[in-house]
């Protein structure tokens, strides 16, 4: 972004600005873009989570505004700005007002790193991943904040598990991503992109055991983080009615929607990049418009694929305890990726180019493993199918 | 041995539980468009029991006070009293009230003519509870008085003939098929 | 309270030097998981409650009250307001205690009507019970899953008797209607076609070890400790006591009928725990099923109702009669005095003494185990105040 801001600040039509003015103007440019682009993936996911929710549970959805309602996100957004925002009187104010923003920020600030294509990322920080870790965090403070200022018991209650669960919830998902950097060797999210290939063999997800297990650990860690089923402790609405967000209306509900929808859309990216090859396509063109394009498809596709999956696993599974929760962080997730660390540590030893029979092997087993799920799905489409019968007299 | 079980059975359990859940994207869903998506009216696909708003058949009724009686929460109010020269009931108020209505049909039990009875109509919804009560009665009228053999007054006939349809097949209890 | 020496539930001890401040939590009466109107004080430290408290009144109407101003006949329909998810048992309830009063005999396909109708209401009740289950632990889809179930059998309810909800379909003496043309085919359908489903409910949900995880080994209660407070129904039997009124006690035709009593066996933790109570559930929907079948398949010919007067004067004395409801164990405690109306009526429900037990299961658990426990002894509130 820099060299284009130079590029900009030299011959485009920003020559004769001073340097700082031009920097900050091409930032904030750059900042409006992807505000507006996260507002539309955040909206977008949130429809789709609905409808994909609705057809697991035998229901429609929101197929009212626009084609099949894919703009029903809008007119919520829009209702959700006319709300009153209402602050509870014993509330903390400043600190109740300004909690969202801070949860927006973390969330937003992960974008910038987003390697949406070869040449399409914000900024490539050489620091990328850890960068990453780092201001998701800003979530937590943002929705403990809210907890806390509320001055409500449940909100309260919400607020501290949120804090507990993301704090724990690191250290599994940071050891899973150590585990990605130790075979890449850099910390930058295009690098690690770049040392994969365009075909599943080639992806890290694949490429020997370690980083598939590692790939599973930094999933269900990243859905922790990200307070989705099954760990949606900060807001179970079953037991802490809507948890940290309980007195929020509003634009300031919203927002918080914003960022579990928009974390949803970055779990998945963050995925895509570590594991799943990122933007690689094999060439197909010499255009490198036309290229772009396509590498940004194939972004967005495979991390939509996860944000689905990750859709479809809050369709399916149950809310963990919150000691549960614990247990499994600390006596399932952070012993196992220290054992997968060193097992992939040994591995990088004995092959440190890799082994390509196994890339092969873990492939074929993966395509096993696919291929048996569905023909479990095909035998409980047959087994129990539950007839729609309108009008019973007929 | 029992810590790597637990892992085992979670995995293989959420396996099969995402796998039923991934059928039931390719299952059509169960939910119905309320109310203009479907090819018939909704009124149309209940059953004949369907007890809906009441309805009051004037012409019919005889005013022998039974559905006031059966009321549990008294919702039906009719004045009738007998004219003294010609020996008929007169119909001076016939008023059920909707908003207290609970749509237990034990008023069209004991009506002989099926003038009281249940329309498959559910769709009550009102903006004050004066306007919930419907009063059938707009000016006094005499009150209907079954006549010897079959009813030969066209007006009145499809009438009978549907009230006692409506007797025979929802209010007359006993009468197996 | 004590409870004879029975130790209770999972003691989580706060180590010395570790208690914070206690904090009082109002639990409902809006809370989204209460069920109705219930409500409790909890007195939690932190996420561990020392008690929760339940309040209860929210939801009283004076039913009992109302039937003796109403007449026998009229308070057929208010019985259905009393429990309002399984309404068909407590018509039969109410029908029972009024024919024994006047020793009236009901006719068999009257019984027959009255078993298909209870046991159809029951599978619709356990659905709603497992659901709400399965939505309190947070799992939406089940709840879903079950009542797009629980909607057939209100279709074919509705077919029977004109209502989805409060049936009104029992009368003194038998039964208001007559099953419809077509209605044993289309309830045959539905009980062929939801056995399957149950295996996909338990795979989907019942088996999954989160699931389990939630629900075993949370508030158990021994078989000493439910009966020693008045536990009925799935929760009695959950806790291994082989107790059911249709068997113990028969009525109606169910002596006729062939059908076991699940009881809860401790399959994933501990016997008596929420996972047995709901377990229990799940597979009396099974036996239900059976009952249908047999049911369906042996209606006699004949009337469905016995000749009763309008005008119903039971001769003077009181009766007590049991059925086995959703929630089992309901009983109906009616007095006559020789007038049109009851003298007294009292109504003992299951949900009542359930609601009483969770003061002292409550000791020791999580708040997100209250909820669980909640559904777990699954607690109607209509039928908790009436």
């Amino acid at each position: 972004m820099q060299q284009l801001a130079d590029s900009l600040l030299q011959t485009g039509f920003l020559q004769g600005v001073p340097t700082e003015a031009g920097y900050a103007l091409v930032i904030a440019f750059f900042a409006f873009v992807l505000l507006n682009f996260i507002m539309l993936i955040a909206g977008v996911t949130s429809w789709l989570e609905r409808r994909v929710w609705a057809r697991i549970q035998s229901r429609v959805g929101p197929n009212r505004v626009g084609p099949q309602g894919v703009i029903q996100w809008l007119a919520d957004g829009i209702k959700n700005i006319m709300k009153e925002d209402i602050v509870p009187a014993e509330a903390d104010r400043p600190l109740f007002k300004a909690a969202p923003y801070l949860a927006m920020m973390g969330f937003f600030a992960t974008f910038a790193v987003i390697p949406f294509g070869d040449g399409l990322v914000v900024a490539d920080l050489n620091v990328g991943v850890l960068y990453i870790t780092a201001v998701t965090a800003l979530v937590v403070v943002g929705i403990l904040m809210a907890g806390w200022a509320s001055n409500n018991k449940w909100a309260l209650l919400g607020g501290i598990r949120s804090a507990a669960q993301i704090i724990s919830y690191e250290i599994p998902a940071g050891i899973a991503v150590i585990t990605v950097v130790l075979f890449t060797g850099s910390l930058s999210m295009q690098t690690i992109i770049r040392a994969q290939g365009w075909a599943p063999w080639d992806w890290f997800l694949f490429a020997n055991p370690f980083l598939c297990i590692a790939s599973f650990i930094f999933f269900v860690s990243a859905l922790a983080e990200g307070n989705r089923t099954p760990f949606d402790l900060p807001e179970a609405e079953s037991e802490l009615v809507a948890g940290a967000f309980t007195e929020y209306s509003g634009l300031r509900n919203l927002l918080f929607f914003l960022v579990e929808w928009g974390n949803l859309y970055v779990i998945g990216a963050l995925y895509t990049t570590m594991f799943l090859g990122g933007w690689q396509i094999p060439p197909i063109t010499e255009q490198p418009v036309i290229q772009g394009v396509l590498q940004f498809a194939t972004f967005f596709a495979k991390s939509y694929f996860l944000v689905f999956v990750a859709m479809w696993i809050r369709g399916t599974l149950p809310r963990v305890r919150v000691d549960q929760l614990m247990t499994l962080c600390w006596k399932y997730l952070v012993p196992i990726t220290f054992a997968n660390l060193i097992g992939a540590m040994i591995w990088f030893v004995l092959f440190p180019n890799g082994l390509a029979i196994m890339r092969f092997a873990m492939f074929a087993l993966g395509v096993a493993v696919t291929i048996y799920f569905f023909s479990r799905i095909l035998f409980h489409l047959r087994r129990a199918r539950p007839r729609l019968r309108l009008n019973p007299i007929s | 041995m029992g810590y790597f079980n637990n892992i085992r059975e979670t995995i293989r359990t959420i396996f099969e539980g995402m796998a039923i859940t991934a059928s039931h994207l390719v299952r059509e869903p169960y939910t119905v468009q309320y109310p203009d998506r479907i090819d018939l009216p909704i009124q149309d696909t209940l059953p004949f029991r369907y007890r809906g708003l009441l309805d009051v058949d004037l012409e019919i009724c005889t005013g022998c006070l039974a559905c006031e009686r059966a009321c549990p929460i008294d919702c039906i109010v009719i004045e009738a009293e007998k004219n003294k020269q010609t020996k008929e009931m007169i119909l001076r108020r016939f008023d059920i009230d909707l908003a207290k209505c609970m749509y237990c049909g034990l008023c069209s039990e004991p009506c002989p003519t099926g003038s009281i009875h249940h329309t498959p109509e559910f769709e009550g919804a009102d903006y004050s509870l004066e306007s919930m009560v419907r009063r059938f009665v707009k000016a006094p009228i005499p009150a209907y008085k079954p006549t010897k053999g079959p009813e030969t007054d066209p007006e009145i006939a499809p009438l009978l003939t549907r009230g006692l349809r409506y007797l025979d097949e929802f209010a007359s209890p006993g009468d197996s098929k | 309270m004590s409870t004879a020496g029975i130790e209770i539930g999972l003691e989580r001890e706060t180590p010395a030097g570790l208690e914070t401040e206690e904090m009082t939590l109002n639990m409902g009466p809006q809370h989204p998981s209460t069920h109705g109107v219930l409500r409790f004080v909890v007195k939690a430290d932190g996420e561990v409650m020392r008690r929760a408290i339940p309040d209860i009144g929210y939801l009283h109407r004076s039913i009992e009250k109302i039937s003796e101003k109403v007449g026998y006949h009229g308070f057929m329909p208010y019985t259905d307001r009393v429990d309002y998810v399984s309404a068909m048992q407590c018509n039969q309830g109410w029908a029972m205690a009024c024919e024994k009063l006047a020793s009236i005999e009901v006719p068999r396909r009257g019984e027959y009507c009255r078993v298909i109708a209870c046991e159809l209401g029951r599978i619709a009740s356990h659905l709603i019970s497992v659901g709400t289950t399965g939505m309190d632990i947070g799992a939406f889809t089940p709840f879903t899953h079950a009542l797009r179930e629980r909607e057939r059998i209100n279709n074919l309810l509705e077919e029977l008797c004109g209502a989805r909800l409060t049936f009104n379909y029992m009368r003194i003496g038998g039964c208001a209607w007559d099953i419809p043309p077509g209605f044993v085919k289309r309830a045959s359908e539905f009980v062929e076609q939801f056995e399957p489903l149950i295996d996909e409910y338990n795979e989907l949900i019942s088996f999954n070890k989160i699931y389990v995880e939630r629900l075993a080994n949370v508030a158990i209660v021994p078989a000493e400790m439910a009966i020693a407070w008045n536990l009925v129904g799935p929760n009695l039997r959950g806790s291994g006591v082989k107790y059911d009124v249709r068997k113990d006690v028969p009525y109606s035709v169910y002596p006729e009928l062939e059908f076991d009593v699940p009881v809860g066996t401790g399959e994933r933790g501990t016997l008596g725990d929420s996972y047995d109570r709901y377990m229990v559930r799940m597979n009396e929907m099974k036996e239900s099923c059976r009952i249908l079948r047999q049911a369906l398949g042996g209606i006699p010919e004949g009337p469905v109702i016995a000749k009763v007067p309008r005008t119903f004067k039971p001769p003077p004395g009181e009766v007590y009669v049991r059925v086995e409801a959703s929630r089992g164990d309901m009983g109906w405690f009616v007095v006559s005095d020789g007038t049109a109306f009851p003298a007294r009526t009292h109504i003992r429900t299951g949900s009542f003494s359930a609601m009483a037990i969770i003061e002292e299961l409550s000791k020791g658990l999580m708040i997100a185990d209250l909820v669980a426990v909640i559904a777990s002894l699954d607690i109607v509130a209509p039928e908790v105040d009436r």
